[in-house]
Order: C-alpha cells, then structure tokens, then sequence
C-alpha cells in the first residue's frame, strides 16, 4: 500500500516535470539553446486558465477587479490556456530568438534574452494582476471526487488526471513527431538545420512549430498545476522552470523521450525521500543528477557528442 | 602589478569604500523634519509573503491618516515612506538600508520573522529603532536595544489553539505537526507547538518537514496519514499552508486543525477554499475587542473596505505605527526634534517607545526593557468558510 502510494505521488508529480521539460527539449533541438522565458509562459498558462474559468483579478494589478464576461468549464479552457501559452512563445521566439538568429550571434546570446523575455513576463504580470496567489476553484472538475481509493491508496483525483493527461500528450507528440511530414520536417531541422533546408524544409517555420508546441505544453502544464496547488504568484514557475531543467540534463539534451524519463524519474526520487527527509528532497533529486551525469555525462538518453579532430 | 601595487590599490579601495559608507550615513546631521516627520516601513509587497505585506499597508496608511488628522506630530505631518523587501532577506537588507540613509526616525517591519534576523541587525548597527509588526520568532528583541516589537511571540499565543482543540475535543491523542524547515518563523513556532503538545500529553506521531516554496505536499501528507493522527498542527506561512490544508482534506483528513501565526490572514481562503472551514488559529487580535482605539479602528478599516473585518496583521501594523506616533508627539514635547541631530534623536525616540503605555486596536500594550510587547489579551478564532468556499470570517470562540 504504501509503495503504491509512494508511486503514484511520484508519477503525478514526474508527469509534470517530463512535460515542462519537454517543452524545452523541444527548443533545444532545433536551436541547441535554453529557453529561459519557458518558466513564465507555464506560469501564463496558470493565469490563463484561471480567468477562462471566470476567475476575478484581486485588488493589486493594473487590471484589479476585470473579469472575462464568460466563464468557460475547467476543460474547455485547459486548451484556451494552452493555445494562449502558445503565442506568447512565438512572441518570445520572435523578439528574443529571431532576431539574434538572423545575425548567426553566439547561442549564448539567446540564452540571456530568453532570460530577458522571462523576467518581462514575469513582471508584466504582477503589474497586470498583482502578486497575490489566485486558485483555480475546488469544484473546477465539475462532480468528479476529490479523490478516490486505488488498491489501499488515495489518489487525489487531480493527481489521477495529472498523469493521464501528461501521458497522452506525451504520446500523441510522440506519434505526431513519428508520423506526420511536419513532425519528420522537425527532426530533420533539429538534426541539421541546414541540410534540412537544402531539403526544402522551412527551418524558420520548423522553429516557429517548436516554440509554439513547446508554448502550448508549457500552457497546459501551467493550468493543470494550478488546478492542483495553487497559483502561487508571478514567480510561480521558477521551481519548476529549474527542476525541468534538472530533468532535460538528466534525460538527454534535446531528447524527448529522455525528457520523459527524466520528468518521471525526478519525480519518483522525490517521492521516495524518507518522509522524515522530506525537506530536503529538492537536494535528494539534484544529488541523483549529479550522479548520473558523473557516471553518464550526455544524460540518460542523450546522444554522444561526435568527436572533434 | 607587483604585490606593492596591488596591496596600494586594494588599500585604495578599501578606503573610498569606508568612505562611501560614511557619507551615506546621515546620523551626524540634524533631523530633517522640512517636510514631516520621516518614518520608514519595509514590508513584503511581493515574492511569497505579499499576501502579508498587503495587510499590513493598509493598516500603516490608516494609522498615518489617523495621527495626521489628529495633528501630526505637534503640528508637524507625520510623513512614511515605504519600500518593498520582495519577500526575502537581501530585499529586506537593501530596503533597510536605503531607508535608513534616507533619513528616517524610526522603521516599520520587516514582515517576516527570517528576513528581520537578517535585516535588523542593520538597524542596530546604525542606532535605528525598529517595531516589528508581525514578527513572531523568539530571539528578535534579543537583536539589540534598537529593536522592539508589538506581535506577541509565539510561545505566548500558539499553545491556547491547542488548549483550544483539546476543549473541543477531549480525546485527542494523536498529532501530526508540519513545519517550513527553512524559515525561521516555522521552525521557532512548531518548537513551541510540540513542546505544548507534550506538556497535554499528546507527543506529535510525526513530524513533517516542508519548504517554504513547496507547493506540493502528497508525500508529506501520506507519510502523515499512515499515523492516523487526530490533530495536524501547522506552523505555515499562508501560501503553502493554504496549499497543504487543502491537500489534506482531499486525501480524507477529517479531524481538527491547528494552524499557526503564519495562517492568520483571510488571504488563505483563496488558497484553501471550503476546505479552511473549522481551522484553529489562536490570535492576537479580535475585531470584537470594545475599547475607544478599536472602535475607532474598525470604523477606519470598514470605511476603507466596504464593511470587510480587519485581519491581525493590519491592527497590527496600525499598532506599530501609532506606537511610534504617540511616542514622537511625546518625545517632541520634552525634546524637540528640529535642530536635534538624527542619532540622538534615534537614540531618544527608542528610549521613549520603550517607556510608554499605548492604548492600541490590540488593546493596552507596553514593552519590556528589551523591546518585548507586553499585551494582556488574546484569542483563539475558528475560519468559518461561506457557502460557496470563497470567503469567509475568523469566528472569535468565546
């Protein structure tokens, strides 16, 4: 029971941490680059989903008090949130990314004003909503439970849906990046950017679909972890922007299913902690990456890199 | 560079910056009272304790309207700026210190207890009185002579909710405590919840350990939960705190609560929704408190906020702002400020907070020699949740 237990904590809580990551794995293919702005789009995502829901601005922002005139139900503003999310990344690739791009700068460039673009989102939003903590109400999932039994554990039923969630998305971008021409065009530019183009394929708008995925997952992660804590004000994705950046490492640099591992992976660490340690499993996670980049340094499932003569 | 050269421009250095520090310091010069008398408050307006931060401002800008309607200080506006510690220590230590080469009399804050064992220490330093607001830890009059607060410890006021929930229900036998590892108020607390839990016979199960930024408790609360405990007594700040009731109730904790002084904002009931309905918090304030000073602040608060009841930490930060109010006008009159130099008016003004009687929202308070509050009056209040889970009361228990 209490290993069942233990396991599901870890899997709802890794599910999140592959899917942030990914949304990371994503750009870095393609651009072999961080993108730093990727915290403050999953926390837009969070803010995103709880005004499509009808939630209320509190007393402290530019817009204290606004409210959309419609309330959408917890589901179909999910996507919303998403699709939301979604932009903002194209802005940021646009304005942070683009530009430098064009140039052939240093990538390392692009690594500082995607931390940029983070920062101005960030305070962009405490300005427009403020710095309080909003949640997204407990009803939000209409008559589902609050939690349920599973073979002598309980399951919050957010968690449940947490993971399930996660997994299909995971999948079904696993499927698209397998099968459809766009997903083969993606791979083909994180491959070889210009060989691909000498192909035929439209790197620029291959970028565009990663920063636009990876904006959408990054939105999706937002809502579904504000519907399960709370959204704990503008800084809230910085914890998860830097374990999703623990978890890309330990994956594999630029690797999705690596991602995935290693989203699940960190989450079960946590979850095994001794609950007498339980303060400290943050440092429990960052050891275990330690240890496996000494003993595996491209991250579990990352490629080696080709050797320079 | 040789070594010589090196050691020159090091020493050179050093130098311009002993200096720099000098000149910024402005104690030797007389106070500037041009215009009005300068007070500093440091709260948390953002980062994670803003939702602290924004009760105690609305409580400093009441007390600054009341002292100025009633004639400032003899005459003179009594004037507050305000600077945000963003919630953590080096932003506390920067306000800090900006405020005090400003110029200022006195300070209000930090909010928290863990930024105040890192910024005021600063104060002490420069000779600057400080009044915690809502600094609860043990050891912060201990800093030094310069600080003071009016928040009751915790050891005052957090055993009476257990005392509280034993009434309630007698036959508690099993706690389970929470505490935030990293933050100086929660760690200070939970000593104080434990050792109360002791002393009644109910020796905690287990004791969880968090983080300040956690958000997601699970493991903590099914660790918790293989105890079968009775009683959860937390000592949270309001946002994790939040969070952790509410995933507490969702995994099918059904028995009492106890929460500490972190939790004593209305702010929670955002976070925790229905399921803050029944929490236990002991308080050092109660709207319903009948003296001149309370009435006249509740109708003050109610005017400003449509009818709302003011939380602990507003009445509070009134409090420590009409303390060092009273005590200017009182100083003033036997000493006059303009033409005084800013240390020695410093220095004066901490000896006259410390001595005086002061009739507050929270009652009649006085301070120790070491800048203790003395208060007579506490309360213990049950969150009472609205039908819909988005607001509610802290209903007082007679």
């Amino acid at each position: 029971m209490d290993l069942l237990q233990i396991l599901v904590n870890g899997l709802s809580v890794g599910a999140v941490y592959g899917l942030f990551a990914l949304g990371y794995t994503l750009v870095f293919s393609v651009l072999g680059v961080i993108n730093f702005a990727h915290g403050a789009v999953f926390t837009l995502g969070a803010y995103f989903t709880y005004l499509l829901i009808g939630g209320a601005v509190g007393a402290n922002g530019l817009l204290a008090g606004f409210q959309l005139p419609f309330a959408l139900p917890f589901w179909g503003a999910l996507p919303l949130a998403g699709l939301g999310a979604a932009l903002v990344a194209l802005l940021v690739e646009r304005v942070a990314f683009r530009p430098l791009r064009r140039r052939r700068a240093d990538p390392l460039l692009a690594l500082i004003t995607s931390l940029g673009a983070g920062v101005i989102l960030v305070n962009l939003i405490q300005l427009l909503v403020g710095a309080e903590s909003y949640a997204i109400p407990t009803g939000a999932l209409g008559g589902l439970p609050a939690s349920f039994p599973l073979l002598g554990a309980r399951v919050r039923t957010v968690q449940a849906l947490l993971l399930g969630i996660a997994v299909l998305l995971l999948a079904l971008l696993t499927l698209w990046l397998e099968g459809s021409r766009n997903g083969k065009g993606l791979q083909a530019v994180a491959e070889d950017a210009e060989t691909a183009q000498l192909l035929g394929i439209d790197s620029t708008a291959m970028v565009r679909l990663a920063f636009g995925l990876s904006g959408f997952l990054a939105g999706v992660a937002g809502g579904l972890v504000g519907l399960s804590v709370s959204i704990a004000g503008p800084y809230f994705g910085i914890g998860y922007g830097l374990k999703g950046l623990a978890v890309l490492v330990l994956g594999g640099l630029g690797s999705v299913p690596g991602a995935v591992l290693g989203g699940l992976i960190v989450g079960l660490a946590e979850a095994f902690v001794p609950a007498d340690w339980s303060g400290y499993k943050d440092a429990v996670s960052y050891g275990f990456l330690f240890l496996v980049l000494l003993l595996r340094p491209r991250g579990l499932l990352g490629r080696p890199l080709p050797t320079k003569v | 560079m040789s070594v010589g050269r090196l050691l020159g421009v090091g020493t050179g250095l050093l130098t311009l910056t002993l200096l720099a520090g000098c000149a910024a310091d402005p104690g030797s010069k007389p106070v500037d009272v041009a215009g009005g008398v300068p007070v500093g408050a440091v709260l948390a307006l953002t980062g994670n304790a803003n939702v602290y931060g924004q009760d105690q401002k609305i409580g400093l800008e009441l007390a600054l309207q009341h002292r100025n309607g009633a004639g400032g200080i003899n005459g003179n506006p009594l004037k507050l700026a305000l600077e945000d510690s963003g919630s953590d220590e080096p932003g506390a230590n920067a306000a800090f210190t900006l405020q005090i080469n400003r110029g200022v009399l006195a300070l209000i804050g930090p909010t928290l207890s863990q930024q105040a064992f890192s910024a005021d220490p600063i104060a002490q330093r420069r000779g600057v009185p400080v009044v915690a607001p809502s600094n609860t830890a043990t050891g912060i009059p201990e800093i030094g002579f310069f600080i003071s607060r009016v928040s009751a410890q915790s050891s005052v006021i957090a055993p009476l909710a257990i005392e509280r929930a034993l009434k309630i229900q007698p036959g508690l036998k099993r706690a389970a405590v929470f505490y935030a590892q990293d933050d100086a108020y929660s760690t200070a607390e939970t000593t104080i919840f434990q050792k109360a839990l002791k002393e009644k016979g109910l020796d905690p199960v287990t004791v969880q350990r968090t983080q300040l930024n956690d958000q997601d408790f699970q493991n903590q609360i099914s660790a918790a939960l293989r105890e079968k405990p009775d009683l959860i007594v937390l000592s949270l700040q309001a946002v994790d705190g939040g969070n952790l009731i509410r995933q507490l109730r969702e995994l099918g904790y059904k028995g009492l609560i106890v929460a500490g002084n972190g939790m004593n904002t209305p702010n929670i009931y955002p976070i925790c929704q229905k399921y803050c309905d029944g929490l236990l918090i002991a308080q050092a304030y109660s709207p319903e408190l009948d003296t001149p000073a309370n009435t006249a602040f509740l109708k003050a608060f109610q005017a400003a906020k449509g009818g709302a009841i003011p939380p602990q930490l507003t009445a509070q930060a009134y409090t420590a702002l009409q303390v060092i109010g009273d005590a200017l006008v009182r100083l003033d009159k036997r000493q006059p400020l303009k033409g005084a130099t800013l240390t020695a008016a410093r220095k004066a003004l901490m000896e006259e907070i410390l001595a005086g009687t002061y009739a507050t929202p929270l009652g009649e308070i006085r301070f120790t020699p070491e800048g203790e509050v003395i208060q007579s009056q506490f309360f213990v209040a049950q969150v009472r949740m609205d039908p819909g889970g988005r607001s509610g009361r802290f209903a007082l228990l007679k």
